[in-house]
């Protein structure tokens, strides 16, 4: 693979856009011992192709991703990129420049003080003449959508059009590459899959080769191949469906699977059925393996079945439950910009989980600020209440506010950026400290938190800057925690985080929730906050346009139609089979409850393992004839 | 709780000065200043004013965007202004009570100290801060300083450093804002309490600040990496400082306006 140093570089004609074999690579920090990135790596990515990397943080995935680059050279092994190897010096100039990345942060990957600066950045780097970087600039910001913003600062921009500005930057370079690199963990729902349709259309239209590298197991499924990585090797690769049947060993490895196919999977081991990997090539390739495993019964029997759920307990207005009250609140944040939030009212009951869903831009966190007087309501109210005594704290008087926080927990976005002290301790003994428990009280508080959020004592007098990303987000957690407010409100608690890290958050919820907490969730993504919430309040830009409890929204599609609300993935499942399960009840969020109430729709287990071993026999039969022709 | 903080104050337009190259701009700008330090006469001084009355109808910016301008040194103004009354005795006494005397002498020149004062502000603000925009001023200093590269001084990484602060200053805000938030919520004061619970406050949110800065400097570097930047040494620019014939014409006028009013300490001067 070696070249001649004094060749000028040929471009070698393949059809691998990167070739790895055996790679290994360690960071060397001066004071400590090297840390394996990557133990070992081999993988080949076709040209045209595109690939999805996944596995925990700290697997090796962003590594790989450098490594392509040539952001870093493999310490052993060979990567050839482009068909040109990474090692010599010669050939890094083209690689670099013909493969494009899009990080993670919006924020921290744009140069330019104005948009079109910014795309011009790398043809600048690249010494294209100066009518031609205008052409590129143009034509980039046309294609990623972005045209009209030229001039814009980047700050102006929304995180879902600074993401599509970062590849407006790369495709400006023409590259052949692109690598993606957890590049929507920070986008909304909506934002992900406008950003994910441009990926796939540079690449039918532009033949770029995209490399994914992701936390969301859906996004595995808009690529060819899948490579699953684990300290630092790949332990597992294919087609999406290939990676997802082996779900036992993706749970070993703290990842999961999409939602359709957990359902799918959860289905077949409850039905005590072998699944097979057809039914997982996609999200219709479950629906219909869903509708083949139930194949041969009929409506009539299914609806003689009644639902087995128990009534949800309806909801009062009971004002002695009542801890938290707003009433129309309205914010703008100039005089005469438009209004953020608009006359909002709500009350939030004692023990109950309450979330705020919302896109991003639809006032969540303005909303959320004003709860504990960091903004004051310009107009309308907001009510603290404790149903014992009776006292109300209104944010609009100053004694009240100091009262308020200490009641109310606030938690925002990547809260581990709160974190200062020199160790952990200190940290989440800051909060209690401040808020007037005495030392004692705070040291016992600060105990039961850490135990919550699963990190043990030796953490204490560690620095939390030197802990990994999830860890941080606990002792932010645990900080509030310790606080031990009456309301916790939580905004995001799980952006960013893996699998295992997400489901860690939900846990605490759920477990602070047994303690008799009131959470208010704030959040975007519609399953965990289905699953989790007692009342639902959707807000979209800056009204309330709904208040219900998660079955009351979601077994209603006219109303969700109505208010154009994203879906659970489960509940959008459901809907599809609807027609072929009568008497379906579609408010179930979780795969075992789905797979559970699909069964009990179809007539129960025991009806429904004697139709599918009937009915096996004949699908057999008819898929052998369908593959002969 | 901080918020709309705008770095420069550029005013989007199209006049002459918009357009004119930002060198000239900086050039005329220093030519200017000078001029105005050098005049002590009355006459120069209305001569200076009509010229920077001249320059702003030129750039076609708004009276009130000007006095936005002025705003700020106001105070400084009627201080210096005020001083200068009080403590300059020179011609004829107007008034005289206590031990404050005040003469003709003095007024004259407190009102040619906070004029001058005045012009400087105007003239900054129409030549170089409400007409170019920041990059523009970074891409002038860098190529007007260019010549500093021969004896290996940084120019390039100077000029982009700026332009990336420049970048950088909104999101610091939006980040100093958020933190403050966070922490405001966990109990620290900023604006109650003694001086040391202050400063515990100002320590919770300097320290995210830096942590996520450097977070943030690495990120940038790699990014900045991965697109290929190398340094100034074979760049291209989008926007390529061109110097026109027009704008040497219009280099030429200005230097003229502005040396105009120097001709006045001559041709009014004691013989």
């Amino acid at each position: 693979m070696s070249q001649d140093i004094d060749n000028p570089i040929k471009i070698p004609d393949t059809n691998e856009a990167v070739r790895g074999a055996d790679i290994r690579f360690s960071y060397t920090r001066q004071d400590a011992t090297p840390v394996q990135a990557l133990t070992g790596v081999s993988l080949m990515i076709p040209k045209g192709g595109y690939v999805v990397l996944i596995g925990r943080n700290g697997s090796g995935k962003s590594t790989l991703a450098k490594l392509i680059n040539v952001l870093e050279v493999p310490d052993e092994g060979t990567l050839a990129v482009l068909g040109l190897d990474t090692m010599s010096e010669e050939n890094f100039w083209y690689i670099r420049s013909h493969c494009g990345m899009v990080f993670q942060n919006p924020d921290n990957q744009i140069v330019g003080t104005s948009v079109e600066e910014d795309v011009a950045f790398g043809p600048e780097n690249l010494g294209i003449p100066t009518p031609e970087i205008r052409r590129r600039v143009d034509d980039a910001l046309e294609y990623v959508g972005l045209p009209g913003l030229a001039d814009r600062m980047p700050s102006s921009l929304s995180g879902g059009q600074k993401q599509k500005l970062a590849i407006a930057g790369v495709l400006a370079m023409m590259p052949q590459v692109l690598i993606l690199d957890e590049s929507t963990a920070m986008l909304d729902p909506i934002s992900r899959n406008e950003f994910l349709d441009l990926v796939e259309r540079l690449r039918l239209e532009k033949g770029i080769t995209v490399i994914h590298i992701t936390h969301d197991m859906s996004e595995a499924y808009r690529a060819g191949h899948v490579f699953v990585l684990e300290k630092g090797r790949i332990v597992m690769e294919g087609s999406p469906s290939d990676v997802f049947i082996r779900h036992e060993q993706m749970t070993k490895l703290g990842l999961d699977v999409p939602v359709f196919a957990g359902v799918v999977l959860e289905l077949c081991r409850q039905l005590g059925i072998s699944p097979r990997k057809e039914y997982l090539e996609s999200r219709d390739a479950a629906l219909d393996s869903v509708r083949s495993i139930f194949g041969s019964l009929t409506a009539g029997q299914t609806s003689l079945v009644k639902s087995e759920k128990p009534a949800e307990p309806k909801i009062e207005a009971d004002l002695r439950d009542i801890v938290l009250q707003v009433k129309n609140l309205s914010y703008s944040y100039e005089e005469r910009s438009p209004m953020t939030l608009m006359d909002i009212s709500f009350s939030v009951k004692r023990g109950e989980v309450y979330s705020v869903i919302g896109h991003s831009g639809s006032g969540k966190t303005t909303l959320i600020s004003h709860l504990n007087g960091l903004i004051r309501p310009q107009k309308g109210e907001v009510e603290l209440l404790d149903p014992k005594s009776g006292t109300v704290w209104n944010t609009r008087k100053n004694a009240d506010v100091k009262e308020m926080r200490r009641r109310i927990g606030l938690l925002f976005q990547y809260p581990e950026y709160q974190l200062f002290e020199e160790t952990v301790r200190k940290d989440i003994l800051f909060g209690p400290l401040k808020m007037g428990m005495d030392k004692e009280a705070a040291e016992k508080s600060l105990m039961d938190a850490i135990r919550l959020v699963g990190l043990d004592e030796s953490y204490l007098d560690r620095s939390p800057f030197e802990l990994s990303g999830g860890q941080k987000r606990r002792v932010a957690f645990a900080g509030v925690i310790a606080m031990d407010p009456e309301i916790l409100v939580l905004d995001e608690p799980a952006a960013g985080l893996d699998p295992v890290g997400r489901r860690d958050v939900f846990r605490y919820i759920r477990e602070l929730k047994n303690l008799g907490k009131t959470i208010i969730l704030v959040s975007h993504n519609m399953d965990e906050a289905a699953r989790i919430s007692d009342r639902l309040l959707v807000l979209s830009e800056g009204r309330a346009i709904c208040e219900a409890s998660p079955d009351e929204l979601f077994s209603s599609r006219e109303k969700v139609m109505d208010i154009g609300l994203d879906l659970p993935e489960s509940v959008k499942f459901l809907w599809e089979l609807a027609p072929d399960f009568p008497g379906l009840d579609l408010s179930v969020y979780d795969v075992e409850q789905v797979a559970a109430e699909l069964i009990r729709a179809a007539g129960g287990l025991s009806a429904v393992q004697d139709k599918h071993l009937a009915g096996e026999t004949d699908a057999k039969g008819s898929r052998r004839g369908g593959r002969d022709d | 709780m901080i918020k709309d903080v705008s770095i420069g104050r550029y005013y989007r337009g199209d006049s002459i000065l918009h357009r004119l190259d930002p060198r000239i701009k900086v050039i005329l700008f220093t030519v200017y200043m000078v001029a105005v330090f050098m005049l002590t006469k009355p006459v120069g001084m209305l001569l200076s004013f009509i010229v920077v009355t001249a320059l702003a109808l030129l750039s076609k910016i708004p009276l009130r965007e000007i006095i936005k301008s002025i705003r700020p040194i106001v105070f400084l103004m009627i201080f210096i202004f005020v001083i200068n009354v009080l403590t300059i005795r020179e011609g004829q006494t107007i008034a005289k009570f206590w031990i404050i005397e005040i003469t003709d002498g003095g007024i004259l020149r407190a009102v040619l100290m906070t004029l001058r004062l005045f012009l400087l502000i105007v003239s900054t603000s129409i030549l170089l801060t409400l007409t170019t925009t920041p990059l523009k001023m970074a891409d002038a200093l860098e190529s007007l300083f260019g010549p500093l590269k021969k004896i290996r001084v940084p120019v390039h990484e100077m000029a982009m450093m700026m332009s990336i602060a420049l970048r950088f200053i909104p999101t610091l805000v939006e980040e100093t804002d958020k933190i403050m938030k966070a922490q405001a919520s966990r109990g620290a004061e900023y604006d109650t309490g003694n001086v040391l619970v202050r400063a515990r406050g100002y320590v919770s949110i300097l320290v995210p600040l830096f942590v996520s800065s450097f977070k943030r400097a690495e990120d940038l570097a790699v990014a900045m990496d991965a697109r290929c930047y190398r340094g100034g040494e074979g760049r291209t620019k989008l926007h390529p400082l061109e110097m026109k014939p027009s704008d040497l014409v219009w280099f030429f006028i200005l230097l003229a306006l502005a040396f105009l009013p120097l001709l006045t300490e001559w041709i009014f001067a004691p013989k």
